[in-house]
């Protein structure tokens, strides 16, 4: 864990997972309809994912793949990894596989490095290439971690510009110049 | 506060990064006299008309500006040295080595000497296009990089710099899926085992 109070780690654990129960649990109410007032084993339902991995720890739970990792998400992005929309997808889609990758199917870890690298190239060419306004449909599609990348290139590409192109170097106090009018 | 770093994205700003450069010796030709100047950084002159004499760049400047020297274009900036630069930055995938800070030390001339660099014009679009070949070449190698080591030689420090904020996140991200996929069982899962948690988490103090 990288930092506790890090905002985008605590958002990301937000996401919803579905678990199986493999315990009854008396006391909690899953499901409003329902007046039992308790869980049945093998009862399905979503959870956010800082709840499922706890009890998960405490073996309550299974976890199963969660719809941004499934079959279909998998074959859009072995197809073109760069045009798959994952904003819409899960916003902290690399770091919530990263987390679930070890709990429900390691085969996530492969899928991310693979996605990551395809569009890693084609951020690449895009921060450092394209003007802003043309890129915001392609921003649409970044996650989280990519748009930081992306702004990282931009930002600092835009700062060096800047220096080079100079302007005024010294730059006045306000307080300067100001009483006495210039001798002419 | 404008040429202040910004501590999120990167480490310096350009304007910090050309702070650095105003180290680097430069030859200047003094036209007045004076005695060595005792500075931290160490002792410079003494200064004599038409003597020419070692001193870092920012003292170069500052007497430039007050009319009191010539400065000497370095060796490395001369046209025909650029020219062969360009040249061999354009056939080969390589960086050439140039001084580490060659686009400081150029901007900072073209400013505040200009009158000093014969053929200002051709240098400077000399230089603009070696920084332009150059940055592309960085570009096509950032496309290359996975997590295994990078080596790229003679790079400069501000295009060390303006790739400095991207290229640390994307490694970090690289470096952080291959684990993930070579050493899934060794280090990550047995702390997310199911396990019973004991009640009081053991609490790691902050050495003194």
């Amino acid at each position: 864990m990288a930092n506790y109070y890090d905002i985008d780690g605590i958002l990301m654990e937000e996401e919803f997972v579905p678990v199986v129960f493999q315990k009854p649990i008396n006391g909690v109410n899953i499901d409003e309809s329902t007046e039992k007032g308790y869980v049945e084993q093998g009862s399905k339902t979503e959870l956010p994912f800082w709840l499922a991995h706890e009890l998960h720890m405490r073996q309550a739970v299974t976890i199963s793949v969660p719809t941004c990792f499934n079959q279909k998400t998998r074959l859009e992005i072995q197809a073109d990894a760069a045009c798959v929309d994952l904003r819409s997808r899960c916003l902290y889609f690399y770091e919530f596989g990263c987390k679930l990758a070890p709990l429900c199917d390691k085969s996530i870890g492969l899928l991310l490095s693979y996605a990551f690298q395809i569009r890693y190239k084609e951020v690449l060419h895009k921060a450092h290439a394209t003007a802003f306004a043309a890129a915001s449909k392609f921003l649409m599609l970044l996650t989280k971690e990519e748009t930081n990348l992306y702004e990282a290139a931009q930002s600092s590409m835009a700062a060096f510009k800047k220096w080079r192109m100079g302007g005024p170097r010294l730059q006045r106090a306000s307080i300067l110049g100001r009483k006495r009018k210039p001798a002419e | 506060m404008a040429g202040q770093t910004d501590s999120t994205m990167t480490l310096f700003s350009s304007e910090e990064i050309e702070f650095m450069a105003e180290d680097e010796m430069a030859e200047i030709v003094p036209n007045l006299r004076m005695d060595s100047l005792n500075f931290i950084c160490g002792d410079y002159g003494p200064f004599l008309p038409q003597l020419a004499a070692q001193v870092p760049l920012w003292l170069a400047l500052a007497l430039k500006k007050r009319g009191k020297c010539t400065i000497r274009l370095p060796q490395w900036m001369s046209v025909e040295n650029l020219t062969r630069v360009l040249e061999a930055e354009r056939d080969s995938h390589a960086f050439q080595p140039l001084p580490f800070h060659y686009v400081e030390i150029s901007r900072l001339l073209f400013d505040h000497a200009r009158e000093d660099i014969p053929d200002m014009y051709m240098v400077r679009s000399l230089i603009e296009d070696i920084r332009d070949v150059r940055f592309h070449k960085v570009e096509t190698n950032l496309e290359k990089f996975t997590a295994s080591t990078v080596t790229w030689k003679n790079m400069s420090a501000m295009e060390v710099n303006v790739i400095r904020a991207f290229a640390g996140r994307a490694l970090q991200a690289f470096y952080k899926h291959d684990n993930e996929q070579e050493t899934p069982d060794t280090d990550r899962t047995p702390n997310k085992q199911p396990q019973i948690p004991t009640d009081r988490p053991k609490r790691n103090l902050k050495p003194r």
